[in-house]
């Protein structure tokens, strides 16, 4: 009985594990490609196995799939979690999303952009209620999914949070599309009002058309201790944390010796690990690829047929 | 030759080897054995496995042979199994029982596949379970008058000789993977060994051909059913996790007790410790039933049943039983529409919808919810 070395290469990081089915031994090895290749290939020679090195075809292959599909539609991409996973009921869960946003237009949008949400409500005027707020956070996945809106009404903070595929969203309208610094913007509670109000009657921001996100590089003011939270145990790229003093700074400090971890941007194992591979998602997003494409293409007709205004004679 | 030929089959008789092997037990028997109270059909189910170095000719041989006589592997609504649709009969007889009230139905296997949220027509959002009725065949009817519940002298129950037990297993496999005796019990009926087995009481009434599919159309959507299986376990938990007990505050000079169970009790006329009282221990791994549960929604195409709420026993794709609810309230006043069973030749008319709803639950591909003003109600009225 030959041993089966089963190797898989993953387009994204150069992490490379083999399987031994007899042996069941797993080895991790996180090199340059070249080197690694020579080095198993030294390696495995000497037993007697039959080694199989299988590289992402799909590499070559034209892709169907755009590369920015994860960022634009990432809550169709499930728990990386194992213990969570199912391939059926990811599959419904798919279908019904499809089915939802067949019925409303869900935007391409980001934490940092500015959305006018409206939705139905029983016990408000005439049925509707309309929020205007920057997007602050985006959590979970699938059904699950939503976004939290944050705004300054009659000087009061006022956050809502709404699920992406709750049947009573009426239309969700993105007013600027920009991203930030930092993947979530709760620091927003703690600094100067401003930089939270928008005016609920503000006009939609055009971008063209295959442009790239603008990122805003705004770095927003804290005003001064006590926060809702440590702000500078997050070291937010987009916040400017206001000199700490005394006994906060020293436990400030030594908090941020004690646990901060800065091999953690070298930890590619984590990455892999809070992540889908690549080949999945290609997979994942295929499946309904034709279903999202002809909804982008209607959309766009709508919004082109919007922008038209018929010219009218003059004289 | 011959004498010692003739010893080794006396040392190979058990009752003999009591005789000659005598040894005296003054200390408790490790490891501790369970009480198996099994019943008379069980049958050791998994082997140990090892490399009985087969040529590759051999294993395909023997894999051929096993598809041969079942059915060739194939992915039946999202389960990996093997199609038997070849082997057994296409056309299930119908068994002529009538429906009154009080029959008991067989239940399913189920594998609990997630949860995700539905809304319901007036906006309420609600967590269901997906639960996929992965492929159930019937393995053995045992009638009231043969059926006993225990190997030992049967424990009187309530109803005790009304119920009759109706074998279902699921998820079909190849049967080299199991026991000569757990393959047996699947000979009568023409089925594949299943990884799962279970009873379900039922009536005679209610009785089904062995070898019969089940299908989730068995249940209506809007029926009320009772899942049960086995918790997920938490190990050996505290008197807080494990009973809800309150503990004790953590400051006002409390000494080295704020998570601890107090007072276990009495003393006087009884001076000891109640058996049952509640103390740390092993939590989850239990049997236990969530009652009442209201179906949803059913996918037909992957044999999906949606029930109401997140809180069915067990964790990501762990295996629960279904059958109709034993809550009184609940109980069925009409024949169920699939008396024994659902079966699909009988089925009249054009192809099952993919997804059957509920009339209260709002389907995602209907448009956006909207509130009537009360004006609009009323002129309606």
């Amino acid at each position: 009985m030959s041993n089966l070395v089963l190797f898989q290469l993953r387009k994204s990081t150069v992490a490379l594990s083999a399987i031994s089915k007899l042996n069941k031994t797993h080895i991790e090895i996180q090199f340059n490609f070249k080197y690694l290749v020579g080095q198993l290939s030294q390696r495995l020679q000497s037993t007697s196995s039959q080694v199989v090195v299988r590289e992402n075809t799909k590499r070559e292959q034209k892709r169907v799939v755009p590369p920015n599909y994860r960022h634009i539609y990432p809550e169709f991409l499930p728990d990386p979690n194992m213990e969570f996973r199912n391939s059926v009921r990811e599959k419904l869960e798919r279908t019904d999303m499809i089915n939802r946003r067949s019925r409303i237009e869900i935007p391409e949008f980001y934490v940092g952009s500015i959305l006018a949400v409206t939705s139905s409500d029983e016990h408000a005027v005439g049925k509707t209620t309309k929020f205007v707020g920057i997007c602050i956070k985006r959590e979970f996945c699938g059904l699950r999914a939503n976004f939290t809106l944050r705004n300054v009404v009659d000087n009061l903070g006022v956050e809502i949070k709404y699920e992406m595929y709750d049947p009573r969203l009426q239309r969700v309208q993105v007013l600027r599309l920009e991203k930030r610094l930092d993947s979530e913007l709760l620091y927003l509670r703690d600094a100067d009002p401003e930089f939270s109000t928008f005016p609920f009657d503000m006009d939609a921001e055009f971008l063209n058309e295959g442009a790239p996100v603008p990122v805003n590089p705004l770095k927003v003011n804290l005003r001064p201790p006590p926060w809702y939270a440590r702000w500078e145990r997050l070291q937010p790229k987009g916040a400017i944390i206001p000199e700490l003093r005394g006994r906060r700074k020293e436990k400030s400090e030594k908090w941020l010796e004690k646990f901060s971890e800065p091999w953690e941007k070298y930890d590619l194992m984590k990455q892999y690990r809070k992540t889908i591979p690549e080949e999945e998602q290609d997979s994942i997003y295929s499946d309904i690829y034709s279903e999202l494409h002809q909804m982008e293409i209607a959309s766009k007709k709508l919004k082109r047929k919007k922008a038209f205004v018929k010219p009218k004679k003059t004289g | 030759m011959n004498s010692f030929s003739s010893i080794k089959t006396l040392l190979s008789c058990s009752s003999l080897r009591s005789s000659t092997f005598l040894q005296q037990v003054r200390h408790k028997k490790y490891p501790l054995q369970p009480k198996i109270q099994n019943p008379i059909w069980f049958a050791r189910k998994e082997r140990a496995t090892f490399d009985e170095q087969l040529t590759k000719e051999n294993q395909a041989f023997v894999k051929e042979m096993v598809y041969a006589k079942y059915g060739p592997p194939a992915i039946i609504h999202g389960v990996e199994t093997l199609d038997l649709s070849r082997s057994l009969l296409k056309q299930e007889p119908v068994v002529s029982g009538e429906w009154s009230p009080g029959i008991r139905r067989t239940g399913l296997i189920a594998r609990k596949i997630g949860v995700y949220p539905m809304w319901m027509k007036d906006g309420k959002k609600v967590a269901t379970t997906l639960l996929q009725v992965v492929d159930n065949y019937v393995i053995k009817y045992i009638p009231p008058e043969e059926y006993q519940a225990s190997r030992k002298a049967p424990r009187r129950y309530k109803n005790e000789g009304k119920w009759g037990c109706l074998v279902v297993g699921a998820e079909c496999c190849d049967p080299q993977k199991f026991t000569k005796e757990y393959c047996g019990l699947f000979k009568d009926s023409g089925v594949a060994p299943t990884k799962i087995l279970s009873r379900f009481l039922v009536s005679p009434e209610a009785a089904i051909q062995p070898g019969t599919s089940l299908s989730p159309l068995h249940f209506k959507v809007g029926d009320h059913i009772d899942v049960f299986g086995r918790t997920k376990e938490r190990g050996f938990q505290g008197v807080m996790k494990r009973w809800g007990f309150k503990g004790m505050p953590a400051t006002h000079g409390v000494t080295k007790t704020h998570r601890r169970g107090g007072n276990i009790g009495q003393g006087g006329n009884k001076g000891r410790v109640f058996p049952g009282t509640k103390m740390p221990g092993w939590m989850g791994g239990r049997r236990r039933t969530l009652r009442g549960c209201q179906i949803l929604r059913i996918n037909t195409k992957f044999n999906v049943i949606f029930v109401k709420g997140q809180s069915v026993p067990g964790g990501q794709n762990s295996v629960v039983f279904l059958h109709d609810t034993l809550l009184p309230l609940k109980w069925r006043k009409t024949s169920p529409e699939a008396f024994p069973t659902y079966f699909p030749h009988l089925q009249e008319g054009d192809s099952l919808p993919v997804d059957i709803y509920h009339e209260s639950v709002h389907n995602f591909a209907d448009p956006s919810i909207m509130y009537e003003d009360e004006e609009v109600k009323d002129a309606k009225k």
